[in-house]
This record gives C-alpha cells, structure tokens and sequence, in this order.
C-alpha cells in the first residue's frame, strides 16, 4: 500500500430504513420507512435552531467518525488534522424559502433572528466542525446531480495536498414542502438522510493503527456517461465489478452487460447531492459483503445527459493494512 | 487524483495572467479599480426588494434590472458569466473553455432566483441554483465547481484551484466568485443588527453592521512556468484555508489568527515582509474587533508597517466573491502603486488604532507582497499571499 493512498476508513449512516452499512445493499425500496430522528439519535442538547439538513448530517458525522475510531468520549486526533466537505443542494432551501415568505407577510421584524446561520448554504459543514471540533479546511459544495462524487473528490485533492491528514465527507438532502415546491414533486419522492465517509491518507489511517475498507481511485467529470465511461475504463482497462449507475440511467451499453448495475435512488429515493456519498459508502459495503467478484474494482458514477454534467469515481477494495 | 503527495500546499508559486471583475462600482476591472482608488461608492436606496418590509434601507447593487420596478432571476449567473469572459479574453483564452475547469465560490449561489421562484412565481428551474448549467452552455465548459462557502467562498475555491494546479491536474484553471443580495440573508440581518447601518464602515468606532453587495469577480491562473508572450498579472503565493469550528455566526480571532500565519508559513513569508493587507472588514461589529486582534497578535511590533484598507466600504459586502475581489485589487495595487481608501473610517476602533489605514483619498506606494483576507459564517477562513509580477 501506497502512503499516498487515500483510503476510506469510516461509514455513517442517517437514513430511514438503514441499520448499519450492510442495508445500504438492500433491495426493496425504503419508501415508508420512518424517518430519521436527531433527537433520539444525538439527544435533544445542540439540536434547537439547526436545520433538518445540519441535524442529519450531524447524525451521520457521528456515526462515521466513531466507525472510522476517530470519535470516543471525544476526537482522538487533533481537531486541525481533521477536514469536513459536505455536499447538499436542496439543504437550506426551507430556510430561505420560509424567510422569504415571512418578510413578504410580516417585514424583518415578524422573522426569527435564530435563522440567520441557516440562510447560508455553508451551514451544515460549519455545523459539524463545530460540534465535533473539526478545524481542518471546511467546504460546502452545492454542485448539483454530480455534487457528492465532487464533495469526495475535493477531499482527496485536499488530502493529497497536504491540508489535512483526513477528511469527514458528508451528503445530506432533506424532502420538506418547499423542496418539493421548487422541484415540482409529490410527496416520498425525496430522500431525506445523510451519510457520512471518513477519507483518510494512508500513511495517517495508518499512523494510527486504523484499516481502510476501500481506496480511492480515478475520478472524471465529463460532458456525458459516455465520455465518463472512456475516461474511467478505457477500452483496455479492467471492467469494473460493480456499476452503480446515475439516478435513473441503467444502459451505457459501454460496459458489458453483465456488469450489475445498481441505481440506489431506486431504493433510497431521489437523493441529489446526497447520492454520490451513498454510491461511494454502498461500494464499500459491496467490497466488505466478499462476493465472487468484491476483489474488482466498483465504479459509482452521478449525472446523466440531463445535468451539467456526469462525474465518476473508481474504488478498489482495500489491500491487506500496510 | 492519482498525483504524488506535496510537501504542502503553495510552495510553487502560480501565475495570474488574467482578471475580471464586475459590481456596483464599475462594469470591468480597469474600471472598479478607478472608481476604488476615487473614492466612488455603489452605495443606494433598496432598488430590487419591497423597502417596506426592512429597516435597513440601503444596499450596494448592481443597477440592472427592467425598468418598472421589482426583481428578476439569474443575475448572479450573469455577472459570472461576464467577469469570467473578461478574464479568459485578459489571459488570451478563447470562447471554448471545455478543457479549463472553473471553481466558482458564492455565499448564496442563485437563492435569490429560488426566493423568486417559491414565493412571486418567477419561473426558475432549480438546475439552475449552481452554476455548472450556465457555464456549460455559454463556454462548453464541464469541469466546473459551484463552493458555498459563506464570505470566504472564492478563496476557499482559489485554495482547491492551486491545489490541482500543483497536482498537474490541469493546465489552466478558472477561479471565480459571485454573489447577489438575498432576500432572505438581507433581511436576517437587517434583523440582528441593533441599529439598521445605512453604509458600510469598516472598522470604524461607530459603525453598525454590514449591508449587502452584487458582484462577481474571476482571474486565470496557471503555473509559474515562464512560458512567453503571456502577462502574468501578479503571482500566488499561498493559500490557507481553516476553521473555527466555534460558532455559526460569530468570528474567533484566534481561528483567524492560525489562518493568517498558515498563510505566511506557506508563502514563506514573515508578517514584516507583509507591505499591503486587503482586509476582510465587513463592518459588523463583531468581524472588524476579531480580524483586528488577529492582526494584533500576528504582526505584533510590525502591525503598524503595512497598508491596510477595506473596499466593502464602497462595494458592500459581495459575500462570497468578495474575497477574490480584494485579491484583484491587491494585485491592481501592487502593479500601479495606488491603494483604494477606506471610505467612511473616521476614527478606527482601539484594535486597529495602530494600522496604517488609507483614508480619505488613496495612497501612492511601491509595494510587493499583500495579504488578502477573506471569512464567513461558520468561521470559514482563507487568507492568500500574492506578490507583483516581475519580481
């Protein structure tokens, strides 16, 4: 192994219908499932004034971080070595929306000054940083169907730069009736959850004794899936052994057909700037759940044709610890 | 992705070969910097919002919108698209900017398009709430970023461009910044001021908060390679990026404090080689006392040495485009020797009583190296070094 390597060393999970990150496999849709509940996750101390989408991902950040044995009683590395990027597109969109509506009925004096932090779309990544104490570089990136897959890739960059020894990553979307109003959907359509990875370099996972579950490979972000596809597997590359594909996109037929494809937001729920952390968590369950072929690589991939664009990522599973 | 660790970040230096900027004061570059160094302010009444419904009624807008009152969306894209043309056309890229990755950090990205689009029916799409949709379709471009990064947003996106410069993962970047006023962050803050400011005045004793701002602003930057026939507008030295992790709201001076000596340590500078700080000076309360004190503590004796001024003082606060924009007048200072004044600063507050502030008209000095700082909600900092061309 590679001290350059950057490994995921930890899962967390918020989301209706999941127990643990070998539900993230399961087949059946979660639609029904009751929601996720901070309060009964977390405790009711810290929770007031935050929004849906900040308790989410803090209910993730603490699942993952003490997956990754980065979280006890409290952080067991310094706070500076740890850095948060969190991905969301729809996230404050009930605050500004709400706000909007109340200076229209009521003036600025009719409004609560206790939404103000959540009128920044940055607000969820701060959030867990403060919680946690996490003062490493913290990055919000709101950048549409492909932002999760982006959020992990900016990690590594980071990571690989030298800003920071690891990385909380965290995708949160939430479903609440201003969403759905811009969106133009029904209800039980949206997911609302978050999951969380812990992307560590591989010489601080393992200055400390942690093991990764998966490494990080290639990363594209290109016109189409086609264009995607050529430039994560080339014709003369391996096939990966797992596809999960873009939010209702099961063709390419670039890869072999009998390269299983696995549209999550079937199961999960349409889940926007959520949907690159869950494909990259549900690869690492694939890797951990040992089938014929969990020794190949997994390719996650968000954006179809419809979106600004398409990213993708390679993840091999992780070699014995080094 | 796959690129060999480095020792840190910033240790080659990056050139900025071209600029582009646009907000209340002026439509380019060359002409916000002669309206900075005039004094000129973009400071008037409310022109988009029901001024019935705020105490605050002044803002820095960009005067755009028809004719007949009321609001329309996609103007921050607009802007965007505009100051990154006139950056690409000032660094000799063309129109097809399909190869350039472009990292763009807002505050508030198009929210003030989905505020329209929920409450007045404004017709919105919310692919359109980032900015990769627009830029895609005016420059083909596909590697692009939207970071929501609150105030230190486009430095925040100027760190992780350098970052794959130095990796080889690209040529050429696009870094750029936008924001607009929203509705929303306009009026909560209108709301937690004690008095409602009716300017913006940085660091003054008397000041009372921040008012908003429009504005985007974009450079190209490329490796330090030499390469001919190109003119490098000025080179990056560093960027530090951290966090607080202390409040949602309220700045940490000592947060602050850690982001400018990351800066300095990765420029390989000291604060006494510092000739030029562009401050973050926001007006609040709160900011001007925390980046003074961090200031304080980090210069120490040399507090005193460098110039100092705050442009939010005739541009508004530009929220997240704010940062790079300091960082185009830094540079436009640095190459033409004259330093915009900070308008409205009568009698600094105690933190800052020994800083060289330019007041009343600007300075005229030859000057090397400035500090840009940049900080937001949630205690985002980002603080960059840059250094005159042609050293």
């Amino acid at each position: 192994m590679s001290s350059s390597e950057i490994l995921v060393t930890g899962v967390g999970i918020a989301l209706p219908g999941v127990d643990g990150p070998a539900d993230l496999l399961r087949a059946g849709s979660t639609a029904g499932e009751p929601e996720v509940d901070p309060a009964a996750l977390l405790g009711k101390r810290g929770l007031r004034y935050k929004d849906r989408a900040s308790q989410l991902a803090l209910c993730a950040a603490a699942d993952g971080l003490r997956a990754a044995g980065l979280l006890t009683d409290a952080l067991t590395v310094p706070g500076s070595t740890v850095g948060v990027v969190v991905s969301s597109n729809l996230g404050n969109l009930d605050t500004v929306c709400e706000v909007a509506d109340g200076i229209k009925e009521l003036g600025v004096d009719g409004i609560s000054p206790m939404g103000l932090p959540n009128a920044s779309s940055n607000v969820v990544a701060s959030t867990v940083a403060i919680r946690y104490g996490l003062r490493g570089p913290n990055l919000m990136v709101c950048n549409g169907a492909t932002s999760g897959l982006d959020a992990v890739y900016w990690a590594a960059s980071s990571l690989a730069a030298g800003r920071a020894e690891r990385f909380l990553v965290i995708g949160v979307e939430t479903d609440n009736r201003y969403v759905r109003g811009l969106l133009g959907l029904p209800t039980g359509q949206l997911l609302d959850g978050a999951v969380a990875l812990v992307v560590e370099r591989a010489d601080a996972a393992a200055a400390r004794g942690a093991a990764g579950s998966a490494v990080l490979g290639r990363y594209a972000r290109e016109g189409g899936i086609d264009q995607c596809l050529d430039r994560l597997v080339p014709e003369d590359g391996a096939v990966p052994g797992t596809w999960f594909v873009p939010e209702g996109h099961r063709s390419g037929d670039r890869l072999p057909a009998d390269v299983p494809r696995t549209d999550l937001s079937e199961v999960f729920g349409r889940a926007s700037g959520a949907l690159g952390v869950l494909q990259v968590a549900a690869a690492v369950s694939w890797f951990a759940a040992g089938g014929p072929d969990a020794g190949q690589r997994a390719l996650v991939m968000s954006g179809t044709g419809q979106d600004d664009a398409v990213a993708g990522l390679l993840l091999a599973p992780a070699g014995p610890a080094a | 992705m796959t690129a060999p660790l480095l020792e840190q970040p910033g240790t080659q230096p990056q050139a900025v070969v071209g600029l582009g900027a646009v907000n209340s004061v002026g439509g380019s570059v060359d002409e916000v910097f002669d309206s900075l160094c005039a004094g000129r302010t973009g400071r008037a009444e409310l022109r988009g919002f029901d001024r019935s419904r705020f105490r605050a009624q002044h803002a820095y807008e960009i005067d755009d919108r028809p004719d007949g009152g009321g609001d329309v969306t996609g103007r921050a894209t607009r802007w965007l698209i505009r100051a990154v043309e006139e950056a690409a056309r000032d660094a000799g890229l063309g129109d097809d900017l399909s190869e350039v990755p472009i990292l763009i950090g807002t505050g508030l990205r198009e929210l003030r398009s989905a505020e329209l689009g929920w409450r007045d029916g404004a017709a919105f799409d919310v692919s359109e709430l980032h900015f990769g949709t627009a830029l895609r379709e005016r420059f083909g471009a596909v590697r692009t970023y939207t970071f929501s990064n609150a105030c230190s947003a486009s430095l925040y996106a100027l760190a992780m461009g350098s970052d794959l410069l130095a990796a080889q993962g690209a040529e050429t970047v696009i870094v750029a910044g936008v924001d607009t006023l929203t509705e929303s962050m306009y009026g909560l803050l209108d709301r937690v001021h004690m008095q409602p400011p009716d300017q913006v005045r940085p660091f003054d004793k008397d000041r009372k908060g921040v008012l908003m701002g429009d504005g985007a602003a974009a450079i190209v930057l490329r490796r330090a390679d030499g390469r001919l026939g190109e003119t490098v507008r000025g080179l990056l030295r560093s960027v530090y990026v951290n966090c607080d992790g202390f409040h949602v709201t309220a700045p940490d001076a000592e947060g602050v404090a850690q982001a400018l000596l990351g800066a300095h340590r990765l420029a390989g500078v000291k604060s006494e080689d510092i000739d030029l700080v562009m401050l973050h000076g926001t007006g609040t309360l709160l900011n001007d006392e925390a980046e003074a004190l961090a200031i304080g503590q980090v210069f120490g004796p040399h507090a005193g040495n460098p110039l100092m001024t705050a442009v939010k003082s005739m541009t508004g606060h530009t929220s997240g485009g704010s940062g790079l924009l300091g960082l185009i007048v830094a540079l436009k200072s640095l190459e033409s020797g004259r330093v915009p004044p900070t308008v409205g600063l009568r009698e600094p507050v105690e933190e800052a009583a020994g800083f060289r502030f330019v007041r009343g008209a600007h300075a005229e000095a030859g000057l090397r190296l400035a500090q840009v700082d940049a900080f937001g909600f949630g205690g985002v900092n980002a603080v960059a070094v840059v250094e005159r061309a042609g050293q």
